[in-house]
């Protein structure tokens, strides 16, 4: 569906010229067979301003970006570049126009050098040689120059996940850019790495860049952003100045759901100690105690890096412990493979759904299954109707949006992914559930629905560790609120008993 | 969401693959039409014999082998073991030992082979590549060591007549094939070991951390790997009537197109066990046809080629489209 009527006053102005939209939509639209992904949406991005663009999962946010990156073709609509129609049929075309992107996994090659990255594609070379030293140079002097304390000779595969991220912000910034589209930066972020980019998006603001902002996170929406675009089900519902707008309206219009639903928290009466760790130490973390107790959710809050994950990797028998015990039920273990954990009771959703989660080119079905095979079938012969009962029954309690069992994961959208992650376990029978950063890049609607779950679980009797990077989820959630920091644990608060000041103020250790 | 993700939502997996099975089936067939018009002597009881056996070892490695590629590795070692258990069967019955003993004892020696793989990739931390291409060369060494470099004749008729055996009109050496077939697609589809050979080439960590045992079923894939090619060994040594390990040279590649043929993905995690089979009877009517139409053998290498990679490519737009 194209724009009936085209703004000719529009047409032919000379570039820079204020009031011409740097990018404009008009009824842009993307059919997939038996999907609507994006309905005809328009819009105008005006140049120079931050604009961020909120909603859930599977809203058509990826579509979007795709579109304006060449990824994937229009199914109708015009797109305008500075009051001129343009294709954007290919990637080619919307970098030389001056659009990037810095996508939400980092997509730079891990065992070349940092500098090598910055360059990739547009190295210096004489004589057809490389030039090395010089590329180095030039790249360390662009990354002091943004602030960032980043070695340029070092293997990108040798920096932490928020550091690969910073760097391909940093790329797509020097890259003669116009605009800049980040999709979720800030998900694998330390706080300081975020204080970081968000210096580099101010600067490319001031520059003149024109930014797309994608986020889950209200407060760095209301940061950073001039204005605020909202999508909900394929269908852009609205356009806000950040002024004009506040937290629970934004939420309102992608969900149409409230703020108060959504940490949703039921509180129940602590039971009996389900696992103890007594000094445990292990690979990246030491002498660590806590107790688990039925009926209870145990936040682990600390920066990434802090030993949380190698602690409760080591728990499920990932690695071996060096010092220190754990015990079930009030009995001392040694939990020495993943199986042993699970034979236990303990269930653990891994915090990287990619690598860790998730057999993405294997059906949703098998995935779900994947850790009852052994009660499915002791003998070994899997009895085809009961697998396929047992997925369906899971897919349709878990509201997992898929077309089958038989789909591939990794066709569904990451809150259904997410869904899958979390959800394999649940009729697994565990006492121990461990759900390490379990609402990373998922939306509002797919956390309240999974903070329900967790209401389930305790009123079962089970017992939660839940690790999260974000403050006001496990603040929210957490009965008893660990916080560690370089892989102790530094503190440990009840539930409300703190501010999020101190409890930042220690993990940061300042 | 890409094409990719939203065709493939079009049609589920199961179907497809059903699908292209009978697509690689109906190449068969025409094939075999196309030869029965081209030749007199294809549609000959002799010849569909002949081809039958041709195929039927191939289809057996290609199996194994097909284990193997779906946890994302590969054994190279299939035609060594092939050419070495010859040998060994050879001389066990050289000694004298009864049938059965000399059969058993081969096998075994197939299982330690598959577990040496195993334990070099769980343990030791090689790549699957490096430690079958390891024992690809020292197995044809050993055999040529043991045996001085010579052939050793199988006298034991009994043994060699199986061979050319038919039952209910059939080579017994297909009989073989569906001896190993039916069990293996009982394992790959309807099995929990199954399963967790998907799980495990797709996503080691997470089948890992879903209390799959990593190792053992990279041991398990190795070693039936390995024990089929054993299995073929014997048939082999049956056939020629001789022990040599120089013999099934390249047997690997052969069992490694049959079973991408088939539309085993390299990546891991996507195969079958009728694929494999149709492969491996693909590339033997194309020998069988060049051989009855008198094409120079340099063609069928070169039609041989050619044809992975237009089956391939085909099974891979296939994938991308739905």
């Amino acid at each position: 569906m194209t724009a009936s009527i085209p703004d000719a006053t529009t047409l032919g102005r000379p570039r820079g010229t204020s009031g011409v939209p740097i990018l404009e939509l008009r009824g842009l639209e993307k059919r997939y067979v038996g999907t609507h992904a994006l309905k005809p949406a328009t819009l105008a991005f005006e140049a120079g301003e931050i604009h961020a663009i909120v909603g859930e999962n599977g809203a058509g946010k990826s579509t979007l970006i795709k579109l304006l990156t060449g990824v994937i073709p229009r199914t109708s609509g015009e797109i305008f570049w500075e009051g001129r129609p343009v294709g954007l049929a290919t990637p080619h075309e919307a970098i030389d126009l001056g659009i990037n992107a810095v996508h939400q996994e980092v997509v730079l090659c891990r065992h070349l050098t940092v500098a090598a990255n910055m360059f990739l594609g547009e190295e210096t070379s004489r004589f057809g040689l490389l030039q090395h030293r010089a590329m180095v140079r030039e790249a360390q002097r662009t990354l002091d120059d943004l602030g960032f304390d980043l070695p340029a000779h070092v293997l990108l595969g040798d920096l932490t996940i928020g550091q690969q991220q910073l760097i391909a912000a940093a790329r797509a910034a020097t890259r003669g850019t116009r605009f800049l589209i980040f999709d979720e930066p800030t998900a694998y972020l330390t706080r300081r790495e975020a204080a970081q980019l968000f210096a580099l998006i101010r600067r490319l603001e001031a520059e003149g860049v024109t930014i797309v902002y994608i986020s889950h996170r209200m407060e760095e929406v209301f940061e950073l952003a001039t204005r605020v675009s909202i999508l909900r089900d394929g269908t852009l519902v609205g356009t806000r100045r950040i002024g004009e707008t506040d937290e629970a309206d934004l939420i309102a219009l992608m969900i149409n759901r409230s703020i108060e639903q959504i940490y949703h928290k039921d509180k129940y009466t602590p039971g009996k100690p389900i696992l103890e760790t007594r000094g445990l130490s292990g690979p990246g973390f030491e002498d660590v105690s806590i107790t688990v107790r039925e009926g209870e959710i145990v936040g682990l809050y600390g920066l990434i890096g802090a030993g949380r994950s190698e602690f409760v990797t080591t728990v499920f028998g990932r690695h071996k412990r060096t010092a220190g015990e754990v015990l079930w039920d009030g009995r001392p273990v040694t939990i020495r493979s993943e199986a042993e954990a699970i034979e236990l009771g303990i269930a653990l959703a891994p915090e990287s759904r990619r690598d860790q989660g998730l057999c993405l080119n294997l059906p949703v079905g098998l995935n779900l299954n994947l850790p009852v095979y052994t009660k499915l079938a002791p003998t070994g012969l899997i009895s085809a109707r009961q697998e396929a009962e047992r997925a369906d029954r899971q897919i349709a309690g878990l509201r997992i949006k898929t077309p089958g069992r038989a789909t591939l994961a990794s066709s569904l959208s990451g809150g259904n992914q997410q869904k899958i992650v979390i959800g394999k376990w649940l009729n697994h029978g565990a006492k121990l559930f461990i759900f390490d950063e379990p609402t990373v890049g998922v939306d509002v609607g797919t956390k309240a629905e999974i903070y329900r779950l967790f209401s389930e679980l305790l009123s079962k009797g089970a017992g939660i560790i839940l690790i999260s990077s974000y403050l006001p989820e496990v603040y929210e959630l957490a009965d008893t609120l660990h916080v560690f920091r370089r892989g102790r644990l530094v503190s440990s608060h009840g539930y409300h008993a703190a501010t999020h000041e101190d409890i930042l103020t220690r993990a940061i250790g300042v | 969401m890409t094409d990719v993700t939203n065709k493939a939502r079009g049609l589920p997996k199961g179907r497809l693959n059903i699908l292209f099975g009978l697509t690689l089936f109906a190449l068969l067939l025409l094939l075999w039409v196309i030869l029965g018009f081209a030749t007199n002597s294809f549609w000959t009881g002799n010849n569909i014999s002949n081809l039958l056996r041709q195929g039927s070892m191939t289809a057996i490695l290609a199996i194994g082998q097909t284990f193997v590629i779906i946890t994302g590795g590969i054994d190279l070692s299939v035609g060594a073991i092939v050419g070495f258990t010859s040998v060994i069967v050879s001389l066990f019955l050289q000694w004298g030992l009864p049938i059965w003993a000399a059969v058993v004892l081969t096998l075994l020696f197939g299982v330690a082979i598959g577990l040496f793989h195993g334990f070099g990739i769980v343990r030791m931390g090689l790549p699957p590549f490096i430690i079958t291409l390891a024992t690809l060369t020292s197995l044809r060494g050993i055999g040529l060591l043991i045996t001085n470099g010579a052939t050793i004749s199988i006298t034991n008729d009994e043994f060699t007549a199986f061979s050319r055996a038919n039952f209910l009109g059939v080579p017994s050496l297909f009989w073989m094939v569906i001896m190993v077939a039916v069990p293996a697609y009982i394992l790959l589809n309807h099995s929990r070991w199954g399963r967790y050979l998907f799980a495990v080439g797709s996503n080691a960590e997470a089948a890992r951390l879903s209390g799959v045992n990593v190792p053992r079923i990279i041991y398990m894939a190795y070693v039936l790997s390995a024990l089929f090619a054993s299995f073929v060994g014997l048939l082999l040594a049956a056939r020629i009537g001789i022990g040599n390990a120089t013999q099934a040279e390249g047997w690997e590649l052969q069992a490694i197109a049959s079973s991408v043929i088939g539309g085993t993905s390299l990546f891991g995690a996507i195969g079958s066990v009728h694929g494999p089979l149709l492969g491996a009877f693909i590339l033997a009517t194309i020998n069988n046809g060049a051989n009855l139409l008198n094409v120079n053998s340099f063609w069928q290498r070169i039609v041989t080629g050619v044809l992975i990679i237009v089956i391939v490519y085909f099974d891979q737009l296939r994938r991308r489209r739905g």
